[in-house]
């Protein structure tokens, strides 16, 4: 059953020209543009998300691209805030580990890396390190669990091991070729 | 720039301004609707979560429109997106569950039946149930509600059997049925602003059940956007002005209400005169309006003399368990919960009136059995955790892949949430908006007897999920409140000492102003109040129609 034809979006040829691309700060390994991050601070993200969400019997969370939807969505005008706290939250975990283990995050050993972050966690609410790590988890989740269409849950891998796919008897998810960033940039704001 | 005049602006298109503007259409008047949000339609709904439900496609951001919140009079104001319904044509009637309810006939005279009550402002209502009861009739046959009376200790009276017959529910509903039975109570068909049947020219709901937080891709779902405000447009005397945020009503000489000022989509002023000016835009944002609109004539706000507007806030009082069955431990016994019907649609109101104090309150409340949302982005951030509770990793997947295996029940409970001095809506000058308006300032100062009756009535809710035999069982809380229902703050009586408005919802002190979004009710009731607020709004239309025709 089609619940929705063509763009599901409420602008069709009206639309005004996409802004034009942000410009790139760097590319990851696999050769994707970064638009936020530098590779050296997408490599620590990268790090994180996967402690966050690691691959074991199912994927991880760089299997899902979750670290270049976070890439992508700091770059929401209405997120500017959120951007700024990020990369601050990130060069203190990097401080951090360099203190801590005398290396960059990214190099760290996955115990060194979980136990930066635990402190991160625990630390006091309100305190900069429990601001970066919500943000991080919250972004990763999104990122793990949102629509394809935003550049994570690459393969719906998060909605299988959620079982989302398996909500609801009739078409749950957004239609193919549905553009979320572009309604976001359109219909989600209530100029 | 100011505009022609008309016969009754409007702000607001939710439940209650989306009843009158089709009343006031139909008879004849020019009408013109302002409202702060979008006009989204139905392609618009998509089940996006990220914009949804996490984003400003219904609720403003909080760094942009802050609600400013305080738990109790001495504590600090948060900034928070809490207390918004959703910023849209048909405001929290688009994004609802749904859950359509009447009050019934105590809840009209709760002061009278309860006595004074320390430490509460409890009032009367001026008007009756049967007063009322007409107009939901109305309200249910012009936006649509599905569901099947059945009869039980606290079945408020009505004329006839809902417009159309209940929705499927999943088989575990029968399964509350039968423990609610055992256990003396009354299990009850939960009605919905959702068509079971193809209405008016709608389509029926396709059980998708991406339902609460979500717009409704098929107009299924009886928000006045799907409703109420394609009929109001049909009738050609009414205009719908989206993207327009109200920012004070202006009055004359004489102190009756002028013209509305808002800014239009381009942010630029402008002043639309009116004969009648209605605000109807959620308990808090009409105090902030009022409160807003200072003059010579109403130096504390427009019709605030008294000092009323604002005061005596109401939410309602909320509480929550969660039963968890795991699948692949109970599908041999139980094959059926794997069935995908996202509806239970259940509700108990045995305990709606206590007959005596011995519990430590007497007014009680509604239970309402559904399954837990299925956003995922939601459950998952739930199920992190934060601080020295939160967990990641392997932890936070194991967690996940649970999920994966549950079908999890829940219940809210919808409780008295009994007035008080303290919890109110001021307006904060040295706080503004992106538009540069001063902001909502809310203070929640709660009665202790709200959580002993709340208390009460989530033991009820868990007696009947232990009784369902699931594999476990966790209290989600017994003290909030459902911030998205709120009422009180210009509250109707007889006495203009005592109450904002009139029994017509016009301003004791302003006679063409009226406010008709949750704004009026002294209390809040122990349902969900959509479908009241737009049964009154059809009330307070027949009354301004007749009025209007002289």
């Amino acid at each position: 059953m089609v619940l929705l034809g063509g763009i599901a979006c409420k602008r069709g040829s009206e639309a005004p020209p996409a802004p034009a691309a942000p410009a790139t700060t760097g590319t990851t390994a696999k050769g994707q543009a970064l638009h936020t991050f530098s590779r050296f601070e997408y490599a620590a993200v990268a790090a994180a998300t996967e402690r966050l969400l690691p691959r074991d019997e199912d994927p991880g969370a760089l299997d899902a691209d979750v670290p270049l939807y976070i890439d992508r969505m700091l770059q929401t005008p209405e997120l500017k805030q959120m951007h700024q706290d990020f990369v601050t939250g990130l060069a203190a975990l990097e401080r951090r580990a360099q203190r801590m283990f005398q290396t960059g995050f990214a190099q760290a050993t996955p115990a060194q890396q979980d136990e930066l972050l635990a402190i991160f966690k625990d630390s006091p609410q309100g305190s900069g390190e429990a601001h970066f790590y919500e943000l991080l988890m919250v972004l990763s989740l999104e990122g793990f669990l949102g629509d394809p269409s935003y550049g994570g849950n690459q393969g719906k891998v998060g909605w299988r091991l959620m079982g989302f796919d398996m909500v609801g008897t009739v078409a749950m998810a957004p239609p193919e070729g549905y553009d979320g960033p572009k309604c976001l940039r359109e219909c989600g704001s209530h100029r | 720039m100011s505009k022609p005049e008309v016969d009754v602006c409007i702000v607001g298109s939710g439940a209650g301004g989306a009843p009158l503007a089709l009343e006031l259409g139909r008879a004849g008047f020019k009408v013109v609707v302002l409202e702060k949000g979008a006009h989204y339609q139905p392609r618009d709904f998509v089940h996006d979560e990220i914009l949804n439900s996490r984003r400003n496609f219904f609720m403003p951001l909080p760094w942009e429109e802050p609600h400013l919140v305080r738990r109790g009079p001495k504590e600090r104001y948060e900034r928070s997106n809490s207390a918004w319904t959703a910023n849209c044509v048909g405001g929290g009637t688009v994004h609802m569950s749904g859950y359509f309810y009447r009050l019934k006939p105590v809840d009209f005279r709760l002061r009278s039946t309860l006595g004074p009550i320390p430490g509460s402002t409890l009032a009367d209502w001026p008007i009756a149930y049967e007063d009322l009861a007409p107009f939901y009739d109305k309200a249910e046959a012009e936006m649509g509600v599905s569901g099947q009376a059945v009869a039980h200790p606290f079945l408020e009276p009505r004329s006839g059997p809902y417009p159309l017959p209940p929705l499927d529910t999943h088989p575990i509903s029968g399964e509350i049925d039968k423990v609610c039975s055992a256990l003396g109570w009354h299990s009850l068909p939960t009605a919905r602003g959702i068509i079971s049947r193809p209405y008016k020219g709608r389509s029926a709901c396709a059980y998708c059940a991406l339902c609460g937080s979500y717009g409704c891709e098929m107009g299924a779902k009886s928000g006045t956007n799907a409703s109420l405000i394609p009929a109001a447009l049909a009738t050609g005397n009414v205009e719908l002005r989206p993207g327009c945020m109200a920012r004070s009503i202006e009055v004359d000489t004489r102190g009756r209400a002028r013209s509305v000022v808002y800014l239009d989509p381009d942010g630029v002023a402008q002043e639309q005169p009116a004969r009648i000016i209605v605000s109807s835009c959620t308990a808090v944002e009409s105090a902030r309006l009022l409160l807003n609109s200072t003059s010579n004539r109403f130096p504390k706000g427009l019709a605030n003399g008294s000092g009323l507007v604002g005061k005596n806030l109401l939410f309602s009082s909320f509480g929550e368990s969660r039963a968890t069955f795991r699948v692949s431990k109970q599908k041999a016994a139980r094959p059926w919960l794997a069935d995908p019907s996202p509806f239970v649609n259940r509700s108990l109101q045995d305990f709606y009136l206590m007959p005596d104090t011995r519990f430590g309150f007497r007014k009680g409340g509604t239970l309402g059995f559904m399954w837990t949302h299925p956003n995922p982005i939601f459950a998952a951030v739930g199920m992190a955790g934060s601080g020295k509770s939160g967990v990641f990793g392997k932890e936070l997947k194991d967690r996940m892949r649970a999920y994966r295996d549950s079908r999890i029940l829940q219940f809210e409970v919808y409780a008295e949430f009994l007035p008080t001095p303290g919890t109110s809506v001021t307006v904060e000058s040295g706080v503004k908006d992106k538009y540069g308006i001063p902001v909502a300032a809310i203070t929640l100062d709660r009665h202790p007897m709200d959580f002993a009756a709340t208390r009460f009535l989530v033991d009820r809710g868990e007696e009947v999920l232990m009784r369902l035999d699931p594999d476990d069982v966790q209290r989600v809380g017994i003290a909030g409140e459902t911030t998205i229902l709120q009422h009180g703050t210009c509250r109707f009586g007889d006495d203009p000492a005592t109450s904002v408005l009139d029994k017509n919802c016009r301003a004791h002190e302003v006679p063409n102003l009226y406010v008709v979004d949750g704004s009026f009710m002294p209390t809040g009731g122990s349902v969900p109040s959509t479908l009241t607020i737009a049964a009154n709004s059809f009330r307070v239309a027949d009354h301004l129609v007749r009025t209007l025709k002289g």
